[in-house]
């Protein structure tokens, strides 16, 4: 195994390789960063540039966009309270509170660290353990998937701070938005209006554009038209300072690594996921659980860590077995087997030059992100202070883009002014937008799985209740779930008393 | 090194410039937008920009892939129906999805006719496919045990309405037996659950389940084929294997079409970049490498295929709603 590894090593010495990962890392930053470009067509994109290249040259410089643009997302979540991707909104709760209490540079500085931690410590568990976790990935199936999807939006309690009653409302809107579309079982059509665009239901990219960039275009204007002029403090923080800070966060970071890791490797699940259950977790082991969601440095380095943990998880069956986790994964799958590469044990022995050379190059993807993005947010810290006038029909016009890009479609458009409107009402009642996007995203998961798992035994209600408590992996989740729903519940009173 | 510079130097500039126009003003003069009815990523897509990367050279432009994604495909195929017909605009279209997509939605915007076929160019079949520690070690043992507890043993497969469960549907009639259809979120899915042992069997494209077969995760029962695939050539056809005959109209084609009204000359023109496309050997070599199953037919003989897949449908389509 060893020598493998060393061969992989030698790959590092390529310089052709060292180009391809900076072209990724910077292609990546940028694709992150800007609302509406996702890293899935980056990598799409890029598939057909890297069939001329030697395949380890070729993947890194995919590996680099993946690691980068999942780093990145939280730049403009931080900056401009819009996630650059769904693996930003949970960063978004308290790296925005912190950019506006004057302090951009020490949140996008703890995003950056954090994200390489994370992100370094999935590539350690790919490098080591990945077959053994392969195996674990190949024991979720649909029960578990159903009750992870529960777990999931039992995080709600967390995102709704002080509020529970209305991030109730918003995660059950985010499940009703979740049933449009066509049933993932039976085909059927609801909610459509028989508009296609609609038959795959509402799109997760365009809502959140427009959950977050139209509520913060009307703010702006607000601002611009008032005498108050709004320009926050830009914080001179070191970034270097800030590691000494995440140096005492050790735990955290440690335990939002694993979580991430965990999700990743559960193929179908997704890095927002990864960031929100990280961000759960560390806001109930928190002693200061009231700062979260006012620009805590916990909340905010344990959902950036969490989502970077996934990149490496996803990696794991993927290459073990084939098996990709989420849509840049199955693209990456693409970009392997075009190389003629077969996923599974011979890629470890056989071709490991290629293999070996790939998961070092993602070592150097994840470190190579931080001057970049550092590098960029320097510069773009200035975006706070730029006059409202100038920066709200730049972010108007870069949303109306982003929602048509993903699928060249007009009516995407309309679905995220329709959805802003919708964020915009939320915003001004004071109702929480993140527990919208979890009910979103997990929504269709919880539905799709408990249908499937019903089917698979054929509609018998106590053979599926039996396999919640039989199987072992179910029965962790399904303990995990009442666990989070009764401290929850104790939550809330105790901060309702409190309130009295 | 400096080669390598060099290629990935090149390689870059395929994306960022333009293509170079030829002097001579003949057809085509300028990139010609291939419309793919999936996203960017996904099995059409990376069969098309594999294409439209070879092509370039038979064609003396290149082919800009545009993905019109949305729908299970009937957003692209609508957008090629209604496409500008002066040459420029042409697709990918995927047999039979797009005639299942007409067949089982009311206000589809478009008619099988609206398309002129140019050229085939995949051809990849349905497989049954169960997990190597299976105890099913042949089809008849499979659907002995289907027959013996009709609808009890479950058959994952992309879905619903895919070309997957329509190949299911297909040989549940011709076999007289019925299992548990559970649909997944694509080939890929379901070939994990069966690696869990959630599901008997699996009906993957064959495609997809070639990798997991040559690494011994998976073994491949039959393929839903005239003739038996030259990924799995021990491995008998379900007609074959069965003792009755099954059509394989779940196959799933993929080729390229024009919007009706394209002019004689310009199809020609086409026509013959594909097929020369069809018989360069970097190509082939490529294709060889990256598992993309190829099957040439020309424009009569797709547009016949088209019209017998598309009369063989009706019979099942109402089993599928």
């Amino acid at each position: 195994m060893f020598e493998n590894m060393l061969l992989g090593l030698q790959a590092l010495a390529d310089p052709a390789l060292l180009l391809a990962v900076l072209i990724g890392v910077v292609g990546g930053v940028i694709i992150g960063a800007l609302p509406g470009l996702t890293s899935t067509m980056g990598v799409a994109l890029l598939i057909p540039v890297t069939f001329s290249l030697p395949p380890q040259v070729g993947l890194a410089m995919l590996g680099g966009i993946y690691c980068a643009s999942t780093y990145s997302g939280a730049i403009s979540a931080i900056l401009l309270n819009i996630p650059g991707t769904s693996a930003s909104v949970a960063t978004m709760l308290d790296g925005h509170p912190m950019a506006k209490n004057g302090e951009p540079g020490r949140a996008i500085s703890l995003a950056t660290f954090a994200s390489c931690f994370g992100g370094l410590v999935s590539i350690v568990a790919l490098l080591f353990l990945a077959p053994q976790l392969a195996e674990f990935s190949l024991r979720f199936g649909s029960p578990e998937y159903f009750l992870l999807a529960v777990f999931g939006i039992t995080v709600i309690a967390s995102m709704s701070a002080g509020a529970m009653e209305k991030g109730l409302i918003a995660g059950a809107l985010g499940l009703i938005l979740s049933t449009v579309g066509t049933h993932p079982l039976t085909g059927t059509m609801r909610f459509t209006g028989g508009v296609p665009t609609l038959f795959d239901g509402i799109p997760l990219v365009v809502s959140l554009i427009g959950l977050y960039s139209i509520p913060e275009v009307i703010d702006l204007i607000d601002r611009a038209k008032s005498t108050h002029t709004g320009a926050a403090g830009v914080d001179k923080t070191s970034p270097f300072a800030t590691l000494r800070e995440l140096a005492r966060q050790k735990f955290n970071l440690f335990r939002s690594s694993l979580i991430g890791i965990i999700v990743g490797i559960i193929p179908g699940v997704g890095c927002s996921v990864g960031g929100f259950l990280a961000y759960d977790a560390a806001k109930k082991g928190s002693n200061n659980p009231e700062k979260f969601g006012n620009g805590a440095a916990e909340g905010l380095v344990a959902s950036e860590t969490g989502n970077n943990a996934v990149t490496g998880g996803t990696l794991i069956p993927l290459l073990t077995l084939g098996i990709p986790g989420n849509p840049v994964t199955a693209v990456l799958l693409g970009g392997i087997m075009i190389h003629g590469l077969r996923p599974g044990p011979e890629l470890f022995t056989t071709n490991a030059d290629v293999t070996y050379g790939f998961i070092f190059s993602l070592f150097l993807s994840n470190l190579l992100f931080v001057p970049v993005g550092l590098l960029l947010a320097r510069y773009g810290l200035r975006i706070v202070q730029v006059p409202a006038g100038i920066l709200a029909p730049l972010i108007l016009s870069l949303a109306v883009i982003g929602a048509y890009s993903l699928r060249s479609s007009v009516d995407d458009i309309w679905i995220m002014l329709a959805i802003g409107a919708l964020g915009w009402g939320m915003a001004a009642l004071a109702v929480p937008r993140a527990p919208l996007v979890l009910g979103l995203v997990l929504g269709t998961l919880a539905e799709g799985e408990l249908a499937r798992s019903l089917a698979l035994v054929r509609g018998d209600l106590g053979a599926f209740g039996m396999q919640l408590v039989t199987r072992p992996v179910a029965l962790v989740i399904l303990i995990l779930c009442v666990s989070a729903i009764i401290h929850g519940i104790i939550q809330h009173r105790r901060d309702s008393k409190m309130l009295e | 090194m400096k080669l390598f510079i060099k290629k990935l130097a090149a390689a870059l500039g395929f994306v960022t410039l333009a293509g170079m126009t030829p002097a001579i003003a003949e057809y085509p003069e300028k990139p010609i937008t291939l419309i793919v009815a999936y996203s960017p990523g996904g099995g059409t897509d990376t069969a098309a920009r594999t294409v439209a990367k070879f092509v370039e050279k038979h064609l003396g432009q290149r082919l800009v892939v545009e993905n019109k994604s949305g729908a299970g495909g009937q957003i692209g195929f609508s957008a090629l129906a209604r496409a500008n017909t002066d040459g420029y605009e042409i697709g990918f279209i995927n047999v039979p999805s797009i005639q299942l997509v007409k067949q089982l939605r009311e206000n589809v915007p478009y008619e099988m006719s609206d398309f002129a076929p140019i050229a085939n160019i995949q051809l990849d079949p349905v497989v049954v496919a169960v997990n190597a520690d299976s105890p099913y070690q042949t089809l008849s043992e499979l659907l002995d045990a289907a027959k013996a507890d009709p609808g009890a043993v479950n058959i994952g497969a992309d879905g619903p309405q895919s070309n997957n469960q329509l190949q299911l549907i297909v040989a549940e009639d011709a076999l007289a037996t019925k299992f548990n259809f559970i649909a997944f979120d694509g080939s890929g899915p379901a070939i994990k659950a069966t690696l869990g042992g959630e599901l008997a069997a699996s009906l993957p494209s064959a495609s997809s389940a070639g990798s997991h077969v040559d690494a011994g995760r998976l073994r491949v029962l039959g393929v839903f084929a005239d003739e038996r695939s030259p990924l799995f050539p021990d491995v008998p056809t379900v007609s074959e294997a069965a003792g009755v005959k099954v059509p394989s109209v779940g196959a799933s084609l993929r080729g390229i079409a024009a919007p009706k009204g394209i002019s004689d000359a310009h199809k020609a023109r086409l026509e013959k970049a594909f097929a020369d496309v069809m018989a360069d050997p970097d190509f082939l070599a490529h294709a060889e490498t990256a598992g993309l199953p190829l099957k040439y037919m020309d424009a009569a003989a797709f547009e016949a295929y088209l019209q017998e897949a598309d009369a063989a449908l009706g019979k099942y389509i109402d089993l599928m709603k």
